[in-house]
């Protein structure tokens, strides 16, 4: 997944807000916000989702799995999302350095997950529930990318979950490796590495 | 060098709360860990996430061998997370009547009541006051 002595990787919290107002997918963020991105930017950018998507994650698993060891849709360029409905979900998408071919977080990206735990943990955020998701670039073995991009989804949510102290009933995590590309036109694009957060829910 | 820029970072953040000693940003204090011990966490404590508990005691068995400036902020770094996540956690306990009183709660962790009492204008106790300025949600 990673070339360097660094991976990339581009989690997309994809924090699916279930009842708020729902942010069209041409609104949700395309490009990383680090530098002049604030807590509250990202939680505005979080807010708003209308209507709960119907997220069934282990059949989502099992779907990639199952995609993955058919070699279905083998050419990156014309693969479609397997997850479609997150792309219609108020989200981020946020890049966040590994150790190459590890779930460990670089010091580096230690403040972007200290933001992301202000962010989850905004009074205006506070009855939602995410889920962050791990993607790939298609470079290399796809089953080792999808695999890859699980753990550091993980990683992740653990961190939020051990060091912040956020809820874990309010997070949930997920693996897409290159099966949802962020920029389907460059499938090797350091882009398709990052993760994402999406608000998939609120609280009851 | 060493604690200054933990100060540098973290000053202004209390000068500029003093009045209600609004604890540090989750942001501000990772990146202080990020910034002060890069190079230590690579060097003794590689394979070890950012996890509190893990990173913290790999850290403190290393102390040794640490750069004086990782030394001298990490302890620090990792207390700020957690007199946040304290003072966060302390909301619902010091606002109870409040958030009865104010927002209709009708549980101890109901989410929708918290929100509420974060953004109520009036009718909040001044103790409650303090306290949600203190979590850093106002």
């Amino acid at each position: 997944m990673g070339s360097g002595k660094q991976s990339c990787c581009a989690i997309a919290l994809l924090v699916v807000a279930l009842t708020c107002s729902m942010e069209p997918f041409a609104q949700a963020q395309q490009t990383p916000a680090h530098t002049g991105a604030t807590a509250e930017s990202w939680a505005t950018q979080l807010a708003g989702l209308q209507s709960p998507p119907d997220l069934d994650l282990p059949a989502l698993r099992q779907e990639a799995v199952a995609r993955v060891k058919a070699k279905a849709d083998g050419l990156p360029l014309k693969r479609p999302p397997i997850a479609s409905q997150l792309l219609t979900l108020p989200r981020l998408i946020i890049e966040i350095q590994f150790d190459e071919d590890t779930p460990i977080v670089r010091p580096e990206s230690y403040r972007t997950l200290g933001r992301i735990a202000d962010t989850l943990t905004h009074r205006s955020l506070l009855s939602n529930k995410f889920l962050i998701v791990g993607h790939a670039a298609a470079i290399g073995r796809r089953d080792y990318n999808l695999t890859l991009s699980q753990r550091r989804a993980d990683a992740v949510r653990d961190i939020l979950v051990n060091t912040f102290k956020i809820s874990p009933k309010r997070l949930q995590a997920i693996g897409l490796g290159e099966e949802q590309l962020l920029d389907a036109t460059h499938p090797a694009a350091a882009t398709n590495q990052r993760i994402q957060i999406a608000t998939v829910a609120r609280m009851p | 060098m060493n604690s200054m820029r933990f100060f540098m970072l973290v000053l202004p953040i209390l000068t500029s709360s003093s009045v209600s000693a609004e604890t540090i940003k989750f942001e501000d204090a990772a990146a202080v860990l990020g910034t002060s011990c890069a190079k230590d966490i690579d060097a003794s404590c590689r394979g070890v996430n950012f996890d509190s508990t893990r990173l913290k005691d790999c850290l403190t068995r290393n102390e040794d061998t640490m750069s004086a400036q990782c030394k001298a902020d990490y302890a620090r770094a990792f207390d700020a997370i957690q007199k946040r996540i304290a003072a966060r956690s302390a909301v619902p306990k010091i606002c109870g009547r409040d958030l009865i009183k104010v927002c209709g709660a009708v549980q101890k962790d109901d989410s929708g009541a918290l929100e509420c009492i974060l953004t109520a204008t009036r009718g909040v106790t001044a103790r409650c006051n303090q306290a949600i300025v203190e979590a850093g949600y106002r």
